[in-house]
């Protein structure tokens, strides 16, 4: 198995591990965009003015900056993460009215982006990067999976198998989740806890976008999209944007929030037998590698990690994170969650703000989003208690990078 | 009874897969220096780089690893809903996504035999054989 095919972050080093510290956090109102685009298809209503990248891009920045307590003249670094189209890196210089003396170069869904700009700041080519990310997904009406658009483009992974009608990440989840229930002998039911739990942490958490309840029968009334995956198995598709301030660490101090330090993060990426390493193997050797790489750059072990988000595309997906990793045996990831270990209060809690499934699918933007809640103490009814170490995974089907964060010293 | 399909990929490579299956046959590119089998269809070799392959015939027999459902139409109207995909370990070791012929759903399972068949389909770029595997 290879895993420096293609790789895209900064190598690991113990020398970047708490070097950098986000000071500043913005998100859009995800809850209230959802609810107004849905309100105005019902209505077709002729004034209803869609999100733009843009728009989106500029308000999470603009609140990560007050958050911050630094000023724009502050921000001489930034990263622009627009992954279906936007203006680029210097004309969103010019929307958010920054002059940056570094741009930094971003492969755009999370876990890249914050090590690209510590290398940066490590190298003294800025001290304080803005990241800015925002997508219009919704808005724009993208479409995950069918045939092949040009301007459209998604991973080359599923195109070769059109003739056979297999196409979407849905699909790859679907074969892995089918695998797994004729291997270890579980069930949709036991599937759906995973949905549940993801829709309560949700419902604590205000700006998540699912606040409804949502139960075993309802969950096993929705329909297929892929069978064995219900539509409760897969991520929203929302439209919303983040921004992360990240300063230098011993810059970070004195400010009006708790810095939030980046510890670490690796990467591991599929070299060769894709199908075979996602559907039978679900990342396993992928998510060891990367989350040794991420944990000895942070100087620490699974042991320490108090808090964990991970990227759920899919509710099985969610459990190959937790399995991939070693936080149980695999096979066990369902029999965790149903016992509550997964909830604020058991022993592992995961995706605190509901994730993507519930919350909202800002490809792990949010997880780090809510992390950052967590380790300043700040994520009021759903805080977990005296966390200082939160662990992130982001796994695309063919590659794996966690980050690892801990908590600074109070401002 | 000829079906629409969504379009293959075509080109160089692709092309020698189908006028292999249009003769009735599945060959992989077999890798002349490390002899690897790749699929789908690559234009280096995954595992050493070589750029240099046979076409190895395959018997046509597998193992059932995993199956799906279709019910989400995400080809507009183009193919009958739902649909199963399968997911074939070849004897020879790649993994094929295909489709089951005349395989009744609850007979879906882990390691279930099956071998190979061959539909007639049609896209945009004509007709053309498409390999699916039926009960041994
Ligand atoms: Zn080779």
């Amino acid at each position: 198995m290879s895993y420096s095919a293609g790789a895209s972050l900064p190598p690991p080093s113990r020398d970047l591990s708490r070097s950098c510290a986000v000071v500043g956090l913005g998100e859009t109102d995800y809850r209230q965009d959802y609810q107004a685009a849905r309100e105005a298809a019902r209505n077709r209503d002729p004034d209803y003015r869609p999100c733009t990248p843009e728009g989106l891009a500029l308000k999470a920045f603009e609140r990560a900056l007050d958050d911050s307590g630094l000023q724009r003249k502050d921000i001489d670094g930034l990263s622009v993460s627009f992954l279906y189209g936007g203006p680029d890196a210097r004309s969103t210089a010019n929307l958010l009215g920054v002059q940056p003396r570094q741009f930094v170069d971003s492969i755009g869904i999370m876990a890249g982006p914050l090590p690209a700009a510590c290398a940066a700041i490590a190298q003294g080519k800025c001290d304080t990067v803005a990241l800015v990310y925002a997508v219009a997904t919704r808005a724009q009406g993208r479409k995950f999976g069918g045939a092949l658009h040009r301007e459209n483009a998604a991973p080359a992974s599923y195109y070769y198998y059109h003739p056979w009608g297999w196409s979407s990440q849905a699909a790859h989840w679907a074969f892995a989740w089918q695998h797994y229930m004729a291997t270890y002998g579980v069930t949709e039911e036991d599937l759906a806890s995973v949905a549940i739990q993801m829709r309560r942490n949700a419902m604590a958490t205000d700006h998540a976008i699912m606040h409804k309840p949502l139960t075993m029968e309802d969950y096993l009334a929705s329909r297929y999209v892929v069978r064995p995956l219900h539509l409760y198995d897969l991520c929203l598709v929302n439209d919303g944007g983040v921004c992360l301030i990240l300063r230098r660490a011993d810059m970070s101090s004195g400010l009006p929030h708790s810095p939030v330090l980046l510890g670490g993060w690796g990467e591991a990426v599929v070299g060769c037998n894709k199908m075979d390493t996602l559907v039978r193997h679900r990342l396993r050797p992928q998510f060891q590698e990367a989350g040794r790489q991420a944990l000895d750059m942070a100087g620490l072990t699974l042991s320490d990690v108090q808090h964990f988000e991970c990227y759920d595309a899919s509710t099985n997906h969610l459990v190959n994170h937790l399995e991939g990793h070693g936080f149980t045996a695999p096979g066990e990831g369902l029999e965790f969650c149903k016992s509550g270990e997964m909830a604020v209060g058991g022993s592992l809690p995961v995706n605190t703000a509901g994730g993507m499934l519930s919350g909202s699918y800002m490809h792990g933007w949010n997880h780090v989003a809510e992390i950052t809640r967590q380790l300043r103490h700040e994520a009021g009814p759903r805080q977990i208690e005296g966390v200082e170490v939160s662990m992130f995974s982001l796994a695309q089907t063919d590659r794996v990078h966690p980050l690892i964060f801990m908590r600074g010293n109070s401002p | 009874m000829t079906t629409t399909r969504p379009d293959r990929i075509l080109g160089p490579g692709h092309d020698e897969f189908w006028n292999w299956c249009a003769r009735g046959e599945l060959r992989l590119q077999c890798c002349d220096d490390c002899a690897e089998l790749a699929w789908p269809v690559v234009q280096s070799c995954e595992h050493c780089g070589s750029n240099s392959f046979q076409w190895q015939a395959m018997t046509g027999k597998g193992t059932l690893v995993s199956w799906c459902r279709f019910d989400h139409d995400y080809y507009k109207g183009l193919l009958d809903m739902p649909y199963w995909t399968i997911l074939v370990e070849l004897d020879e070791g790649p993994l094929f996504v295909s489709n089951p012929l005349s395989i009744p759903e609850e007979e879906l399972a882990l390691g279930l035999a099956v071998s190979l068949a061959f539909q007639d389909c049609e896209d945009a770029g004509g007709a053309f054989k498409l390999p699916v595997f039926k009960k041994t």
